[in-house]
This record gives structure tokens, C-alpha cells and sequence, in this order.
């Protein structure tokens, strides 16, 4: 039995999907080329100094790409186990807790992915920050699209369909935008962005940049600060309301059988 | 008295649904299987052959009863690659080809036959580069059928293995399993064509219901159902039709006479030598005539359950 064989197929199979890797490559890329690359605003250092805007929307940008990346791959795992596949498998070596550890693994390499190619284009162009922010916001940035595997799972097991699972990544744009991922928010926006799923896993992922000020457009510089401890209520909660969805779904299910 | 390769005692399983609450999918099913033998399972829709085929194969637990397979648990049977399975629910992956999917599944099992020569065996050369989900329902099976292959196993298991496949590709398809059959493997087959069990099978085992009604050699399942019909040319009253000795049954169309027994031999040599009656075929009944025949009556009479 060779579970790295498996492992490296599953993956290729998912990256030359045209669908999958549109929203988890591409489009983060070409996002970041647009919002954090070619505006002249990204020059100017944030007002801490620990890096330019542009680092600070790299950040963001990454981690919708990451995070695109956990929704789908878990939510067609999911999708793949009721449509018969998972019979399949059952009939090998390869146990059921041996299958989850194969698609985690597949799936942070596939979020690593948007995140190593949107810091290189980052190092190549204008983006700057000290090396060790470097490391540390784009390990953040991995950690931070977990929850949305939990995510991609609810809805693969919700709605068994691949086109469900291809509907909540698309979806992601969104939570991105009241995430504060793309461009600042301010005002009414940021006030309700602040309760979205994706608003505390971004800020966590930025928190070595910003030390939790959120960042604003033009002259008004920082409009106020997130503490560590409420991002990292969001996050819990967030992944507590993904996970409970998972399990009610799940018994459901089991209970009909 | 050789050592029977899978054992199935008391088995039953049923879910929830139905008139009385549950649904008895699989009832109190007893079976066991020596190596090498043949056997078709034969039933219609619903008759409990899948569910019984994921309890051997350890995709599904029942609720009472117990199964050895391989002298272990069905899952162990699997683990260690003593079952190869065609399953009739199993999914593909249609983004995959044909070619990776043998790939994929034999870097998952402990012990594999060269993927080159599943690929050949199942005859799949030729559309080894095409993406599964391009493929049609006949070569689908084929795919599956290499799946099954794979493990290089002891028993085969094939869950209505021709859906979806023309006559001659479920002729070519069964010349290829009756190859590989040679070598001493045991093979169950569910299927509802009943010529299937009838050419390939030795050994029927007929589920209605979730219940075994009948299991035997094909060919005693068969007369089991009393079966034969005996057709003459006879210009003949209806008080001599009813003298004819031993007949379940009879019909005339025109000078066509058909009559319906259990002892073809009694019927046959009365006709031939107390009537006028000529141009004489026996022929046996069919499966699915044993098949009705042996189905309890309150189940054909609509509305009676």
C-alpha cells in the first residue's frame, strides 16, 4: 500500500480541475495584481511601519485564496464519499481515518499553494515587510483557512453536489469582501464585515502587521483595533457554528440509513 | 468436507420504513459458499441482494447474525485483499481516467496484480487515456471489473455486473470473468437476467423479499419449481385434454396444445402413446417461471398483503 501515490494523484486530479483552481489560483493572483500590485497607494508604509499596504493586502488576498482552497477541497471530499467513491475506497487497505489524513493533507498543500504563489509575486514586485513577517503572516494564512474546511464539508454534506460545493467557494468572494480581505472597510460596512466568518481569521493572519489596527483608505490611517482575544472568539465561534453543522448533518444522515 | 470460504448465519438487516415501522431488507439469512463454486444470486428490484452483498463485503452491519469470511471479519477479508468487489452502487470518479482510477486503487491495496495486466484482462487497453466520466455505462463496468481484479483475490463478488452492457458486451464480458474464474476463485454474482445464472452459474440462490426462497444447482432450482411444458398438435376435446395424467396447467391455441407438469416424462409418453397427438416439444421452464413459481402466493395476489 502507498498512500503518498494516492495522495499525489488526489492532488493533481484537484489542481488540473479548471473550476477548482480558477478560484484558488488564479483569481487570488489576478485579485492581488489588481488591488495590492498595480495602485499607487500600495507604495506608502502602514502607519506602524512593519510593512507597506501592499503586504497588508497580500494578506488578505491570500487568505481568501487559502481559504477558497479548504471550502472546496473538504466539500468535495465530502461530495465524493456519498456519491459512491467512498464504497470504493472501502474496499481497499485504506481506512476511514487514513482518508481524512490524506485529504488534510491535500488540502493545506492546495491553500499553501495561492499562498507561495501570491508571496512570490509579492517579493517580486512591491510588497514589504521584515522577513520574519514574511513567515509568520503566511503560516498564519494556512492556519486561518482550517476553519473553512469545516465550512466546504457542511455544504458538501448538506447538499451532496459538486455545483453546491463550486457555489460556496464562489460564495467566498463575499465573506472576502466583508472580511476586509480586499480593500478597507469602513463605517457600517466594517461594523457589520466584523461578524462575518472570514473577518477574524484575516485579522489573525495580519495580526503580526498590525498588531489588530484595522487599516483605513486615504488619510484617516487606523479607525480603530480588534484584541486578539475577540479575533480569537470569531474564529471559535465560527468554527464551533461549522462544526455543528457538520455533526447535525451527519446524524441526519446516518439516522435515514 | 472442504472448509466453506464464507459463512452467513441468522443474517438480518433492516431500516427504517414500511408498514410495520422497519423494513426487512435482508431476513434471517443463512448461507455458506465453499471455494471455487459459481453462484448466482437471483432476485428483482428490492429483493435484499445488494444489501446482503455490503454484509459480506463489510459496508454494511447487521442487525443480528453473524458473518465469517475468510475465516475473519468481512473487513479483514478486505483489508487484506481477500475480496475483489464489483460494486453496482460504487461510484467513479468521473474526472479521473481509466487508467489512473486502476492506478489509484491499487496504491491503496496491500498486494495488487500489475495494473498493465488488470488493464488487459478487463479489456481496457484501448480507452485507458479517456476520463472515466467519458466513458459509457458498459465501459464503466469494465473498469469496475478491473477494480475488482486488483487484489488478486479469493473471492469475487460481482454486484449485477452487466447493468448497462448490449448482449454481446455482457457475452464478451462474461467469456473474460470465466477466464479468470478458472484459477480456483470463488465467484458470487447478483443479477436479475436469468439467463446469466443459467449459463454461468452452478449454484442459485433465489431472494425474495429479504428471504432465501430457493438455493440449489441452477439446474435443480429450476425443476425445483416443477417445471416443464409439453406442447403436441392434438384435435382435442376438452374432456380428452383433462384426461391427460400429471398436468398443472394447460392452454390451447387453435390445435396447439400446452400443457404444464411436473413429470414431463408421464405427460409425454401418455400423449405419444394413448392419443392422436403429434409434433411433440418438452422444453424446461424458465428460471423466472421457477421464480414465480416459487414465490409464496399471497405475494402475486395484488392488494392481498
Amino acid at each position: 500500500m502507498n498512500i503518498m501515490t494516492y495522495i499525489a494523484m488526489d492532488f493533481w486530479r484537484n489542481l488540473r480541475n479548471f473550476g477548482n483552481s480558477f478560484f484558488i489560483i488564479v483569481l487570488p493572483t489576478a485579485l492581488f495584481l489588481f488591488f495590492g500590485v498595480s495602485t499607487d497607494w500600495n507604495d506608502a508604509m502602514l502607519p506602524n511601519g512593519t510593512g507597506n499596504v501592499s503586504a497588508y493586502t497580500m494578506v488578505g488576498i491570500a487568505v481568501y485564496g487559502a481559504a477558497t482552497a479548504t471550502t472546496s477541497l473538504a466539500g468535495s471530499a465530502a461530495v465524493e464519499l456519498q456519491q459512491g467513491w467512498g464504497r470504493q475506497l472501502a474496499l481497499t487497505s485504506m481506512s476511514h481515518g487514513m482518508f481524512i489524513a490524506a485529504k488534510s493533507i491535500i488540502a493545506l498543500v492546495m491553500a499553501a499553494f495561492p499562498v507561495v504563489l501570491i508571496y512570490l509575486v509579492g517579493l517580486f514586485t512591491i510588497t514589504q515587510m521584515t522577513p520574519g513577517r514574511w513567515f509568520s503572516t503566511a503560516m498564519l494564512t494556512v492556519l486561518a483557512s482550517v476553519p473553512f474546511a469545516l465550512y466546504g464539508l457542511m455544504i458538501g454534506l448538506a447538499f451532496r453536489s459538486d455545483a453546491a460545493v463550486g457555489a460556496a467557494s464562489g460564495a467566498l468572494v463575499i465573506f472576502g469582501f466583508l472580511g476586509n480581505n480586499f480593500f478597507p472597510l469602513e463605517g457600517i460596512l466594517l461594523e457589520i464585515g466584523r461578524f462575518t466568518p472570514m473577518y477574524g481569521m484575516t485579522a489573525l493572519a495580519r495580526y503580526p502587521l498590525t498588531d489588530g489596527q484595522i487599516v483605513a483608505t486615504g488619510d484617516s490611517g487606523m479607525v480603530g483595533s480588534d484584541p486578539l482575544w475577540i479575533l480569537l472568539i470569531s474564529i471559535t465561534v465560527w468554527s464551533a457554528v461549522f462544526a455543528i453543522g457538520c455533526i447535525l448533518l451527519q446524524s441526519r444522515r446516518t439516522a435515514r440509513r | 468436507m472442504t472448509e466453506s470460504i464464507i459463512t452467513i448465519d441468522g443474517v438480518s438487516k433492516s431500516y427504517p420504513g414500511g408498514p410495520e415501522g422497519r423494513f426487512r431488507a435482508v431476513d434471517e439469512v443463512s448461507l455458506t459458499f465453499e471455494p471455487g463454486e459459481v453462484t448466482a444470486i437471483l432476485g428483482p428490484n428490492g429483493a435484499g441482494k445488494t444489501t446482503l452483498i455490503d454484509i459480506i463485503l463489510g459496508l454494511n452491519q447487521p442487525d443480528s447474525g453473524t458473518i465469517t469470511v475468510l475465516g475473519g471479519t468481512p473487513r479483514n477479508a478486505v483489508r487484506t485483499g481477500g475480496i475483489g468487489a464489483l460494486l453496482q452502487t460504487g461510484g467513479l470518479l468521473p474526472d479521473l481516467t481509466v487508467k489512473e482510477t486502476v492506478h489509484i486503487i491499487a496504491a491503496l491495496l496491500p498486494d495488487h496484480v500489475p495494473v498493465s495486466d488488470v488493464m488487459e484482462m478487463a479489456g481496457l487497453n484501448e480507452i485507458s487515456s479517456r476520463a472515466v466520466g467519458k466513458c459509457s455505462g458498459g465501459q464503466q463496468q469494465r473498469v469496475k471489473f478491473a477494480l475488482a481484479l486488483l487484489p488478486k483475490p479469493h473471492i469475487i463478488i460481482l454486484d449485477e455486473p452487466t447493468a448497462g452492457m448490449d448482449v454481446s458486451a455482457r457475452h464478451e464480458f462474461w467469456d473474460q470473468m470465466r477466464a479468470t474464474a478458472v484459477s480456483g476463485t470463488t465467484v458470487l454474482f447478483a443479477t436479475h437476467y436469468l439467463e446469466e445464472a443459467e449459463q454461468f452459474a452452478r449454484r442459485t440462490v433465489l431472494m425474495h423479499q429479504g428471504r432465501v426462497i430457493a438455493d440449489g444447482p441452477t439446474d435443480e432450482v429450476r425443476t425445483q419449481a416443477g417445471a416443464a411444458h409439453v406442447s403436441v398438435i392434438w384435435e382435442a376435446t376438452a374432456s380428452d385434454i383433462q384426461s391427460v395424467p400429471e398436468v398443472d396447467s394447460y392452454d390451447v391455441q387453435g390445435h396447439q396444445v400446452r400443457f404444464r407438469t411436473d413429470d414431463a416424462d408421464a405427460v409425454a409418453r401418455y400423449l405419444l402413446t394413448q392419443t392422436s397427438a403429434r409434433g411433440i416439444t418438452v422444453k424446461p421452464a424458465s428460471l423466472e417461471e421457477a421464480f414465480m413459481q416459487l414465490i409464496p402466493q399471497r405475494h402475486k395476489v395484488g392488494g392481498a398483503d
